[in-house]
């Protein structure tokens, strides 16, 4: 699976009852993403490839940031 | 400092008020939880506070209150470390341990505040805390200043809790924290399963039970006898100003537990013991549960149908309510204040729930329908609940 798939279905996962997720999705506006979902985004994220977050991701809008935040990383 | 950006910055959106012409906050209330409640003058019927089993005016529980206040006065001026803790502080731990089935227990004046103080003294930056996505403000707020990191599990998912349990071995302590009643939805926690994965974990369940104690359970004992869970080794706490009726916080466990507690939570230990009288009145209330849970729970429960069951035909989309609330799905905030609106014009007050105390247009509007309520006042709640749900 390729990168993009993984962040996806990391955030489908722990986004119940939201209608649909894609790469251009927005958190706050789309995908109404409280500060704790954010949280759990992060977790999901941080499970799947394995890695610790230690910082906010405060600059992340929308589902591609997470994406590219990654790739910054080496993913 | 500009003072004038500081007083700026601190403003208040009251565009939803505005919108929608009502304000359901901080309404002015001129009489005690009776028959009928007086707000702004004008008699409502009583859907929205948590006095689930009408104990709040009770003539056994003023007078108990009474007598308190006559013996100690109306404060003893000090926290419990210093003078507050009178006997009968002492003897409510030990009666409320005995409710709930526990070693031992502390009140604070709230269960905020218990909430609040409760992780800070237990937890440090090397431990997890895993917590219910839709846990109370208290809970939250409290397991933030604990500094530990935090990992929310859908709400009562325990195949969530589980996979986040496997992957968490390197945390120096687990705690797993949920409510038992959440209050906005009405449902109940898998509590028993909770712990068992607890156990299987190594972690430690923590479990707030406001809306469970004095509701829960064949003697009202709360979540652990609702769900026969035995030998609890976790960490209690409830408020006792809902089904108790009065106010205060307690957290119940272990007595190593709660010993540390006396002496490190500073919540605790610098705030100010909880007065006589409602020392006193929490007795009373235990004493008339003992003796009466059954029937009165009957009606609680009897009452709830009877809401439901309107707000079915009415046409409302509620939630299966697991616990005696009725929530009633309304969506966005506009949509949820003027549901409440409605209500409250025909005479009956609720509370609506918007973010952030619900996640994002997840609104809800609230009805507790307590059993000190007559048979009457529920008949004209239901026709009323109906005619909105008519027109
Ligand atoms: C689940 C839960 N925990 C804690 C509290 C706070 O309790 P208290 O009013 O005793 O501070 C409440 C009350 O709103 C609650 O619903």
């Amino acid at each position: 699976m390729n990168i993009e798939d993984r962040v996806l279905n990391s955030v489908k996962g722990v986004l119940d009852k939201r209608p649909e997720v894609t790469l251009d999705s927005r958190l706050l506006e789309d995908l109404l993403v409280d500060s704790l979902d954010k949280l759990m985004i992060l977790s999901a994220i941080e499970d799947e490839f394995g890695l610790e977050i230690e910082e906010k991701f405060a600059d992340v809008h929308t589902v591609k940031d997470i994406v590219v935040k990654l790739k910054a990383r080496g993913y | 400092m500009d003072r004038k950006e500081f007083y700026k910055r601190l403003w208040v959106d009251e565009s939803l008020a505005e919108v929608t012409g009502y304000n359901p906050y901080y309404l002015s209330v001129n009489s005690g939880l009776n028959e009928r409640l007086l707000v702004n003058g004008c008699k409502m019927i009583d859907l929205a506070s948590n006095n689930y089993l009408g104990l709040a005016t009770d003539t056994r529980v003023k007078q108990a209150a009474i007598e308190a206040v006559q013996k100690y006065g109306v404060s003893l001026c000090g926290t419990p470390i210093a003078t507050g803790y009178i006997d009968l502080f002492q003897r409510l731990e030990e009666e409320l341990s005995s409710f709930v089935g526990l070693e031992r227990t502390v009140i604070l004046p709230s269960c905020y505040q218990a909430n609040n103080g409760l992780f800070s003294c237990l937890a440090g930056s090397e431990d997890l805390i895993v917590v219910d996505r839709l846990v109370h403000s208290s809970l939250i707020q409290g397991i933030k200043a604990a500094g530990c990191k935090i990992r929310p599990f859908l709400h009562n998912n325990l195949n969530h809790l589980e996979g986040i349990l496997q992957r968490s071995s390197s945390y120096r302590q687990v705690f797993v924290v949920t409510e038992s009643v959440f209050s906005t939805e009405g449902s109940l926690a898998p509590f028993k399963e909770i712990v068992e994965l607890c156990e299987k974990y190594g972690a430690m369940p923590i479990i707030d039970d406001s809306h469970g104690i004095g509701v829960l359970g064949k003697s009202g004992q709360g979540i652990l006898e609702e769900q026969k869970i035995e030998g609890y080794k976790g960490i209690y706490t409830a408020s006792l100003g809902k089904a108790l009726a009065n106010s205060g916080g307690m957290i119940s466990g272990e007595k190593r537990v709660i010993d540390f507690l006396k002496y490190y939570c500073s919540h605790l230990v610098y705030s100010t013991a909880l007065s006589p009288a409602v020392l006193a009145g929490i007795s009373a209330v235990l004493d008339i549960i003992r003796v009466e849970f059954a029937g009165i729970k009957h009606r609680l429960n009897s009452y709830q149908r009877q809401i439901h069951e309107s707000l079915s035909e009415g046409g409302f989309e509620v939630a299966a309510c697991e616990a005696p609330i009725n929530s009633i799905e309304t969506g966005s905030k506009e949509v949820t204040f003027i549901l409440a609106q409605k209500l409250y014009d025909k005479g009956i007050l609720s509370t609506p729930f918007i973010e952030p105390s619900v996640p994002l247009n997840q609104g809800r509007v609230r009805l507790i329908a307590g059993a000190g309520l007559s048979q009457g006042t529920v008949n004209e709640a239901v026709a009323i609940i109906k005619r909105i749900g008519a027109s």
